[in-house]
């Protein structure tokens, strides 16, 4: 069952193409990893996916299950969240804000958001605040409420920029365990191809035309990849 | 303390004050917390010049100030908004282009028409004990709205601050949040500047919630704790110009200042204990320490009895030094006259403080010039309905209109009258005739006393000007050059002097014309005019500059507007400093 599928989608930006002719799918249960070189379009793609920009061309249709503002996004952090006074508790719950009916949160939604940070150990963390975790820590806190906000599908902008190598392998194995444990699909974009490679079922190399879409098999026998890394094969 | 709470509650015009302060102190704390962590605490700056300059231009059109800035600076947030997010142009230049752009603005639109005037001083520099009975009304349903708002969309609030980007994924309508905070502080912004000034608003949006930043962990504290240090600061700040007679603006900003300091201290002081493994009840135990001194601080700071203006004696009032010289002179010991310029203030930017209103409503007699820098007078008298016996000085004596330009152009706008009356030896005598009239009604015992006095000094300022007649039929030549602004038209008229001035009539301007300069040089150069005159109290440079380029000799005339305060500890009086300008035209004219 396709929860994304987009068919000779076109997207511009500025009024310059920058993707032409694209198209691929994520089913239900897939871990899509999106890479491609700075200024191919991985922004733009992201933008089209959460449906604040329209495509020039083409057709990308959800699932019935997924409506729009229903897919869980970790954006980039911003500078200014660095030093936010909020406590985690106050970040995780706005991710039920698409919920939200009337004035308050419900009872409900509360219980959700407690129960995510659950789901990514980070229960302790309710009351503290949100500039005083580390990198790691923030970035759970995020996918938290990233998790409030898509119960079916994450969309994850870059999560490890910034942290260091024993946090991002830890973070990568708690995706790996939203993706199989909770049946959460993810699309994840990344500079970090040997661990999409790692850990993708699927891959899909931006390019202006001729984007690869694949699975990470047929992915490491493609050309794009052999471009992509000079030459270099190593599973 | 009680006492200052007292009067607070007791005094209309402090009352409406202390209300208007406190729901704008809401409103700025509320939206304050939105800009500042959106990284947009300039835009409060930033529009309060744009309402400047938009306050500026509807003075000189003679539109209602309010009504024209209010759409105008809601259309410059807008403006601003779209060209950060745009990201044409960053965030802070756009502001800087926007601000510096409107006060350009305004300043052209002042300098067209008559200056500087005191509206235009009130909107830089706020005057919150002047506020109307409609600012009262307008402030209370703006501050309703913004409660009301921020309650209704504190949640959307939240998430749009923290993260807008995450907020546009889950189908929140960013762009109308950062419309709607962005219209809600031009219209606080417009409304708080009457208040604190466009110099000092932006500091009410961006202070509480820094300084609440400092020690709280959680947005919603941040809200809450912010909403009563701006409150909390503003009283005690009102409280602090009260008890030590300053302006209310700024003593609410050096409230705000050590609020800052305060937390920034308890944050530092929890933070030590973090080494220490201390336990955490105790990091409490010294935040509330430190909260309890702070108060126990403010409490000394504001306890003991506010000075009431308990007399004994009839008292007399005078807004400038030539009048506060003749109540002087009058009254001898037989009452207290007060003069509420200080010596060496600027007179045209004036601001009355809370004891100054206080004064005036307690005082038998209030002796007031009734021009345009004391266009405050009228207001507070609306206020405060006592029965103290006004003298007014305009009203005593044949008005000049004042000149608005330097060759004397009529340019078709209202003229003021020239509200220096006293320069003239003349009206000083019908100045200090009605001065004791009105004394005489006030305290009848004395009656005698100030009759007698009256007639020696009217004697006095006689013989005073039997001595300019006695030069000016001795002098050369009838034109006299001055290098400043020329707030002795009543003197030239009264012995029939020519001159010709760098600034039109007490305007406050300070950039000369150079046209103007050339011209004056000019006819130093074609008369052989051997003395070039600056006033009393400015810099001079004009005339320093005309002097250099000239060699003509800079002289100084005194205008008993203010006095300095040297000649004020010496003694001087307006006598003796019209001798002196006898003395320094003496030279000019022979």
């Amino acid at each position: 069952m396709s929860l994304i599928s987009c068919k000779n989608v076109y997207l511009s930006y500025e009024n310059n193409s920058v993707v032409e002719d694209l198209s691929f799918v994520v089913n239900e249960g897939d871990y899509l990893c999106v890479v491609g070189e700075n200024g191919s379009g991985k922004s733009t793609l992201i933008k089209a996916i959460l449906g604040l920009k329209q495509t020039a061309d083409g057709h990308l249709h959800f699932g019935n299950e997924i409506k729009s503002g229903e897919i869980g996004y970790l954006p980039q952090q911003s500078s200014a969240q660095k030093d936010f006074p909020a406590s985690v508790f106050e970040v995780v719950l706005s991710g039920c804000i698409g919920e939200k009916k009337g004035i308050f949160f419900s009872k409900k939604n509360k219980e959700y958001a407690l129960e995510n940070m659950k789901k990514l150990d980070i229960e302790h963390l309710k009351n503290k605040c949100y500039r005083e975790l580390s990198g790691g820590q923030q970035q759970r806190v995020l996918l938290a409420r990233a998790l409030c906000a898509g119960k079916k599908i994450l969309l994850l902008d870059e999560p490890v920029t910034g942290l260091d190598p024993v946090v991002t392998n830890e973070f990568y194995a708690l995706i790996k365990k939203i993706n199989i444990d909770f049946g959460i699909t993810i699309v994840m974009v990344s500079h970090d191809l040997q661990a999409c490679l790692g850990f993708a079922t699927h891959i899909l190399h931006l390019k202006k035309t001729n984007s690869f879409f694949g699975t990470r098999d047929e992915y490491m026998l493609s050309d794009a990849y052999m471009k992509y890394t000079g030459g270099k094969i190593n599973a | 303390m009680l006492d200052v709470m007292n009067l607070l509650f007791s005094q209309e015009f402090l009352f409406r004050a202390l209300i208007v302060g406190v729901l704008i102190s809401l409103c700025t704390a509320l939206l304050g917390v939105s800009l500042v962590l959106k990284r947009f605490s300039m835009i409060g700056d930033g529009l309060s010049h744009v309402a400047f300059g938009a306050m500026a231009i509807a003075t000189a059109a003679s539109i209602a100030p309010l009504y024209f800035a209010l759409p105008i600076v809601v259309i410059a947030a807008f403006l601003l908004l779209r060209m950060s997010e745009s990201g044409k142009i960053k965030g802070d230049a756009a502001i800087a282009l926007i601000s510096t752009g409107a006060l350009a603005v305004g300043v052209m639109a002042t300098s067209m028409t008559t200056g500087m005037n005191v509206d235009i001083y009130n909107y830089m520099f706020g005057s919150i004990l002047t506020m109307s009975e409609s600012d009262v009304v307008i402030s209370s349903v703006v501050s309703v709205v913004i409660i009301a708002l921020f309650i209704l969309f504190y949640h959307e609030i939240f998430a749009v601050t923290f993260d807008e980007s995450f907020a546009k994924a889950t189908g929140t309508k960013v762009s109308v949040y950062n419309m709607l905070i962005a219209a809600l502080t031009a219209v606080t912004i417009v409304i708080g500047m009457r208040m604190m000034g466009a110099l000092l608003i932006s500091s009410l949006i961006i202070f509480p919630t820094v300084t609440s930043m400092r020690i709280c962990k959680s947005f919603k504290r941040v809200v809450i704790s912010s909403v009563i240090v701006s409150i909390f600061c503003f009283v005690s700040g009102l409280i602090l110009s009260v008890k030590v007679e300053a302006p209310t603006g700024a003593s609410v900003v050096i409230m705000n200042m050590f609020m800052l300091l305060v937390f920034t201290l308890i944050r530092v002081i929890l933070q030590i204990p973090a080494k220490n493994k201390l336990h955490s009840f105790k990091k409490l135990l010294i935040a509330i320490v430190c909260v309890v001194s702070a108060s126990v601080y403010c409490a000394a700071m504001f306890s003991g009895s506010f000075v009431a203006y308990e007399k004994e004696k009839t008292s007399v009032v005078a807004t400038t030094f030539a009048p506060y010289d003749f109540a002087r002179q009058i009254t001898g010991d037989c009452a207290d006259v007060e003069m509420l310029l200080s010596p060496g203030g600027e007179s045209h930017t004036y601001e009355p403080t809370p004891g100054d209103i206080m004064k005036i409503k307690e005082c038998d007699v209030f002796v007031y010039g009734g021009g345009e820098s004391e266009a405050w007078v009228e207001t507070i008298l609306d206020s405060i309905d006592s029965e103290v016996r006004l003298v007014k000085m305009m009203d005593v004596v044949e008005l000049y209109e004042e000149e608005t330009d330097d060759e004397s152009h009529n340019h078709g706008h209202e003229h003021e009258y020239d509200e220096h009356v006293w320069t003239s030896p003349l009206n000083a005598i019908r100045i200090t005739e009605a001065v004791c009239e009105a004394l005489c009604t006030a305290d009848g015992e004395n009656e005698m006393a100030y009759r007698r006095n009256t007639a020696e000094y009217i004697n006095e300022l006689q013989l005073l000007d039997e001595s300019f007649e006695e030069l000016m039929t001795l002098r050369e030549r009838d034109c006299i050059i001055i290098g400043d602004r020329f707030p002795l038209r009543y003197f030239t008229e009264r012995y029939s002097l020519d001159y010709f001035a760098a600034f039109p009539g007490c305007s406050a301007q300070v950039e000369a014309n150079p046209v103007t300069i050339s011209t004056l040089c000019d006819k130093i150069d074609k008369e052989g005019i051997p003395v070039v005159f600056k006033v009393d109290l400015s810099k001079g440079e004009v005339a320093e500059t005309i002097s250099e380029q000239t060699g003509a000799e800079v002289e100084t005339l005194y205008s008993c507007h203010v006095i300095t305060a040297s000649d004020f500890e010496n003694g001087e009086t307006y006598i003796s400093l019209m001798k002196r300008n006898l003395e320094a035209l003496r030279k000019a004219l022979i």
